[in-house]
């Protein structure tokens, strides 16, 4: 018999705690949340039971959406020449080198060298939005490009992860031709029915929106694509009706942060084995290299084509090495399907959570542009973007 | 003998102390007086832009708070009170603003970490004493 509730106060414990130790050192609780995963992946006998693979993957889905929501189109149109070939230089460099390297050098098969090229493609725009707005960039021309660039290089990669595996049948082709009148149709429709059925207690907006993503992620799943495409292009085409309905998002953020986050991102650290860690040390930090490496060769001279200055060029390449909640969740969908190892998953994990912090410190601390803005007006600061 | 007092205040029960000690000293010695608020809890490594953006709301809010309260207690006195928030390292940027700005004395509250932790790392007051490039006045 399964012992529901006490696997749920197991797992509820670890997202607790994690958000606990969050809170006291000031990282993002996800991270915490996948290394608290790999304590009890290790040393606990954590179980994964159907429900908590449905919590995960339902995480891993309104994360994606969420995502996708927080695209600023206007600055993405504004900047479109910039942002689309740096995004996108971000993107195919390192899923090339980081692909041909795990194929060619590590040995590993064809699909996997795919999925390791895909997970190390990514950029994080959470991470980098967050040394934005300790900077203060967030506000400036060149910070807004940076960010928009970012959701270009997340755009590469769940398109790659959504097309690459799927079946090219009939069940594409009704995935392709539904999700196309989604997207056509929900900037149109959403407005118009939020507005018919207003906000209630009863939650009608967040559940039409869940509606769509379990509908098109089901359709996706028919065709052995992934879910996450779909949320995540339904978000950017919903992305100014959340800009305009702050209370819409941030209900969906404690839906997701409270009850499905956790569990995707303590599933995911639980699977990496330290075991693996240590057999593969030098593959982990070699693999670090080719993403930052690839990252370097595909945006760096770009950041010259530009004429930006030789620092900001560093600060932006390095920003755009990091990666974070794409990179778990192209992982993670390689070890579902088993188009990746226990062993490679935990090489890839690693390296994106690497790949999150590396990236980041060194950029701050030898690559901040000069000029930033100090202090911020307290009136600016509450509206925080 | 002091001429530009800063105070670092972060909303604590010693940062309130602080700044009573530091707002009678300005308005006895006609200074002028500043504090310095560090927004340094940001969270890093974030999942998503959202988790940032209502940190930082959240944080806004607090420091809105705690600088109205303080300008409240100087205006109380009859002194005029001038407030910082930066965000960054707290010990970093506190130092830096006090030497760019030229304050000749800071003003800090007692901070009570853990045994442990004071040991390990020095308590924030701690360093501050340290690397200050004025004279520090700790509040206990």
């Amino acid at each position: 018999m399964e012992l529901t509730w006490q696997v749920a106060a197991v797992w509820i414990g670890l997202a607790l705690a994690a958000t606990l130790i969050s809170i006291r050192i000031g990282v993002s609780v996800a991270l915490v949340e996948i290394v608290v995963g790999t304590v009890g992946g290790n040393l606990l006998d954590l179980r994964l039971t159907p429900w908590i693979n449905f919590l995960a993957g339902f995480g891993s889905i309104v994360l994606t959406f969420l995502a996708g929501a927080e695209i600023d189109i206007q600055v993405m149109k504004a900047k479109w020449r910039e942002t689309l070939s740096i995004g996108f230089a971000s993107f195919l460099m390192p899923f090339l080198g980081a692909g041909a390297y795990a194929y060619w050098v590590a040995g590993w098969s064809v699909e996997a060298s795919e999925i390791a090229g895909i997970a190390l493609s990514t950029t994080s725009v959470a991470v980098v939005y967050a040394v934005m707005v300790e900077r203060g960039y967030n506000e400036t021309e060149f910070g807004q490009m940076i960010l928009a660039a970012c959701f270009i290089t997340d755009l590469g990669t769940v398109l790659a992860l959504g097309f690459l595996f799927a079946d090219y049948d009939w069940h594409m082709a009704a995935f392709g031709v539904c999700t196309a009148l989604a997207l056509w149709l929900l900037p149109k429709v959403t407005p118009w029915f939020f507005a018919k059925v207003g906000s209630k207690i009863s939650e009608p907006e967040a559940k039409f929106i869940l509606l769509i993503l379990f509908t098109l992620g089901g359709l996706a799943q028919a065709a052995k694509s992934e879910a996450v495409l779909p949320a995540y292009l339904v978000g950017m085409v919903l992305a100014p009706v959340f800009l305009s309905n702050r209370t819409l998002a941030q209900r969906m953020r404690v839906i997701a942060f409270t009850i499905l986050t956790p569990f995707y991102f303590l599933k995911a650290g639980s699977l990496v084995g330290w075991g693996a860690i240590l057999n593969s040390v030098g593959l982990i930090g070699i693999f670090l290299g080719v993403k930052v490496a690839a990252k370097f060769i595909g945006v760096w001279p770009l950041t010259h084509a530009f004429r930006f200055g030789k620092r900001e060029g560093m600060y932006l390449t390095l920003l755009m090495s990091t990666g974070l909640t794409f990179g778990t969740i192209s992982a993670l969908y390689g070890l579902a399907n088993r188009y990746i190892t226990e062993e490679q998953y935990a090489v890839l994990v690693t390296v994106v959570i690497l790949s999150a912090v590396v990236p980041t410190l060194i950029a701050e601390r030898w690559f901040t542009p000069e000029g930033e803005p100090g202090e911020e007006a307290l009136e600016r600061r509450s509206s925080a973007r | 003998m002091w001429r530009k007092i800063l105070v670092g205040h972060d909303g604590s029960e010693g940062a309130k102390k602080a700044l009573s000690v530091a707002v009678t000293l300005a308005s006895q010695l006609g200074a002028e007086i500043h504090t310095i608020s560090v927004e340094e809890k940001l969270p890093h490594y974030a999942a998503t832009v959202g988790e940032v953006m209502e940190s930082k709301q959240e944080a806004a809010e607090y420091f809105r708070k705690i600088t109205v309260e303080a300008q409240q207690a100087a205006k109380a006195a009859g002194v005029t009170l001038r407030c910082h928030v930066l965000p960054g390292h707290e010990v970093e940027t506190i130092v830096t603003f006090a030497k760019d700005h030229g304050f000749d004395l800071l003003v800090i509250g007692f901070m009570g970490h853990s045994k442990i932790f004071g040991r390990i790392w020095g308590s924030t007051s701690q360093n501050l004493t340290k690397l200050s490039p004025c004279t520090v006045l700790v509040v206990k």
